[in-house]
């Protein structure tokens, strides 16, 4: 006796799902055609193939470790265990700093020298410092931001930059 | 109510959903095409004989999925491209993601405004959900509240 082979597909169930890819491929052929037309149809249509590469502006991303923002009015920001450091060239350094800075110059076109950051990652190691703040031009992007993140990029904890840079503190630190 | 029929009750609003999100996608894509290239552009993986071309037709086929799928008519090719598109949305954002890029997705909006909708784990997610509901809508969607089950209904 044969068993009579039971199956709950409907009849044409496959095909149905096959003809569904075909229709969506159809469709999509269709809207290309559509979609050519248009842009042909319009007074400044794109060339279909651009004759020179995009001007692409996407950030990179950024070198160096975490740093969080901290206000002029920070109470630790002249604690003993704040070690400050400042961004700007060694002119605008020499014309005033914050008591107790070290100056490390951040030049947008020349990185900071290697062993210059190492030195100052060993010198913030050997402070006791729990914090380091870090304060620039105040400028967007900011200096201090930047030459923070490559501290906290030399295995240094707790980076923080100045908000405003060196015009809100000093402005803060004025009677 | 049986579970194939409760599915396809459930995919009613799930296609509604995906029609009017593509319609509104493509909105921005088809009346700026320089934008939309320039955004292909951004993510740095199609070769440039390719980008204006994408630009000038995948919002089209977005705006005939998406009108598809809000009228229920060929529901199930509709899913078909949605879910195809999603794919390759959600293959250019890990690629995108893993070099590390700052930009935005240009979802429904240009690079522009990358603060509004800037790429991230999240977007990942979001476009892994979106290509839930299309896989949910190709398998259970018969055609309820649509011109599809309308014209059956006709037929029949």
């Amino acid at each position: 006796m044969k068993a009579a082979v039971v199956t709950n597909r409907q009849p044409g169930e496959i095909s149905g799902w096959r003809r569904s890819l075909v229709e969506a491929v159809a469709i999509t052929l269709l809207s290309v055609a559509v979609g050519l037309v248009v842009n042909a149809a319009r007074p400044r249509g794109l060339p279909l193939i651009a004759s020179t590469p995009y001007q692409i502006l996407v950030p990179c991303p950024e070198p160096g470790g975490p740093v969080e923002p901290v206000s002029a009015d920070d109470p630790e920001l002249f604690s003993p265990r704040t070690f400050l450091v400042d961004a700007r060239g060694p002119a605008e350094f020499q014309a005033g700093h914050l008591p107790g800075a070290v100056n490390l110059c951040y030049d947008w076109l020349d990185p900071v020298p290697e062993a210059e950051l190492l030195a100052l990652a060993t010198e913030i190691a050997s402070s006791g410092a729990t914090r380091v703040v870090v304060y620039g031009d105040g400028g967007r992007p900011d200096s201090g931001e930047h030459l923070g993140r490559e501290i906290s990029g030399r295995g240094i904890k707790n980076v923080c930059f100045l908000e405003g840079g060196a015009p809100a503190v000093l402005q803060e630190a004025a009677p | 109510m049986t579970g194939g029929r409760l599915a396809a009750w459930l995919a009613v609003p799930m296609r509604w959903y995906l029609g009017v999100l593509f319609i509104e996608a493509c909105l921005h894509k088809i009346a700026h095409p320089g934008s939309f290239a320039l955004d292909i552009a951004t993510y740095d993986i199609l070769p440039l004989v390719l980008i204006n071309i994408t630009a000038i037709t995948m919002p089209w086929a977005e705006v005939a999925a998406g009108g598809l799928l809000l009228v229920g008519h060929r529901t199930r090719a509709a899913g078909w491209m949605i879910t195809g598109m999603m794919a390759v949305f959600l293959a250019a954002l890990s690629i995108a993601l893993a070099r590390g890029m700052d930009m935005s997705c240009g979802c429904f909006a240009s690079q522009g405004a990358v603060d509004e909708d800037p790429i991230s784990r999240l977007t990942v997610v979001r476009d892994l959900v979106w290509l839930g509901l299309a896989l949910f809508v190709v398998a259970f969607d018969r055609g309820v509240l649509g011109v599809d089950g309308w014209l059956r209904r006709r037929s029949a």
